[in-house]
């Protein structure tokens, strides 16, 4: 089951307005995600405090969950250079050349293996 | 002594997070496979250390890691090939190759030891990570219990995927025969299967923070979350890109 939402991937890439489209409060939630992956605590207080303010504590901790846990998942796959599963498929492939991923020293884990 | 009971936490956490995170500090606390229970908990005092590490903040900065001479901020006993191990995990992990980790047997650190360091690392590192968000004081860490290793490595791990062996896909028999959740088998799975351990480490942490291997089918969102599932791989996609990680 899907929710046949529309959503603009230029949000994975930081466009702001992007973010927003069919995703709840995917502003807010993208600039939590950026704060956290770049370690930048001024950004992550201030991002922490306005989601709060806009979409509640439960949704902050929840947030905080996922992006710990990619945090994790990213290293996983790095440290231990696990190429993607299937290069093949449509969804992927067309996902892969709208963010343009290969520009990714890791891409070369899959494109080299 | 108690852990994760967040009676200061300004939010509402989740039961269930503060069951796994107990139970992975209890499971950190033990002799591993290829570690003591002491050296697992240097390597988590060590990932804590990489954070705020001015060689790696250097090294970070440099066109090569190989360029770039120095010593770590360190706050362990651990060698100096392990520290650097952890570091490298934290700091600059989409620069690891093939080549630096297929090196590290000759400076005492085996394969299967890498694996388990990097389960360790990355479990640290994500409940940690949880606690800053939250603008939570890190959980202090476990006292280590006394043992040996178990020296326990797969009978099954093959190479042919990625830097170091791993279960195959198929036919896992023995303790590993329901190491795949639900027959789920993706690379990202198999990562750290040299020591099986980690994988349910990996698993039983993600289940808690993200969702479960069977909760990842469902594409629209479970009641018991806050956020539905697009709003989750938005986060999840923007943590991914910054990290540059192409997987």
């Amino acid at each position: 089951m899907t929710t046949k939402t529309d959503v603009d991937l230029q949000g994975v890439n930081g466009d702001q307005e992007a973010a927003t489209v069919g995703i709840p409060y995917g502003k807010e939630l993208m600039l939590l995600a950026e704060a956290v992956a770049t370690g930048n605590q001024e950004l992550l207080k201030e991002t922490r405090q306005n989601l709060v303010h806009q979409a509640g504590a439960s949704v902050l901790v929840d947030a905080a969950g996922v992006a710990a846990n990619f945090q994790r998942m990213v290293r996983i796959a790095d440290s231990m250079g696990i190429p993607v599963d299937d290069m093949e498929s449509d969804l992927g492939k067309s996902v892969r050349s709208e963010l343009d991923l290969t520009r990714f020293a890791s891409a070369a884990n899959t494109l080299q293996a | 002594m108690s852990f994760f009971e967040y009676l200061d936490s300004p939010y509402p956490i989740r039961e269930d997070i503060k069951t796994e995170f107990t139970k992975f500090w209890q499971r950190l606390a033990q002799p591993g496979s290829w570690w003591t229970g002491a050296e697992r908990i240097a390597i988590a005092r060590e990932t804590r250390s990489a954070i705020s590490c001015s060689f790696c903040a250097e090294r970070k900065q440099a066109l090569s890691p190989y360029n770039v001479l120095g010593e770590h901020d360190s706050d362990s006993q651990l060698d100096t090939a392990a520290v650097d191990a952890v570091h490298r995990i934290i700091t600059d992990q989409n620069r690891i190759t093939r080549a630096w980790v297929e090196s590290l047997p000759q400076s005492g650190i085996s394969t299967e030891a890498y694996v388990e360091l990097a389960g360790i690392v990355v479990c640290v590192f994500s409940i940690d990570e949880f606690h800053r968000t939250l603008g939570l004081d890190l959980e202090n860490l476990p006292e280590a219990v006394a043992g040996a290793p178990s020296n326990y490595r797969p009978a099954q791990a093959e190479p042919g995927t990625g830097f170091v062996p791993m279960l195959p896909r198929e036919g896992l028999t023995g303790p590993e025969e329901n190491l795949w959740p639900n027959g789920r088998n993706a690379n990202v799975i198999r990562a750290l299967s040299l020591v099986p351990e980690a994988v349910r480490d990996w698993l039983a942490l993600g289940s808690a923070i993200y969702l479960s291997v069977e909760g990842m089918a469902n594409l629209v969102g479970q009641e018991d979350r806050a956020i539905n599932r697009m709003q989750m791989e938005l986060i999840a996609a923007r943590v991914s890109a910054i990290n540059e990680c192409f997987y």
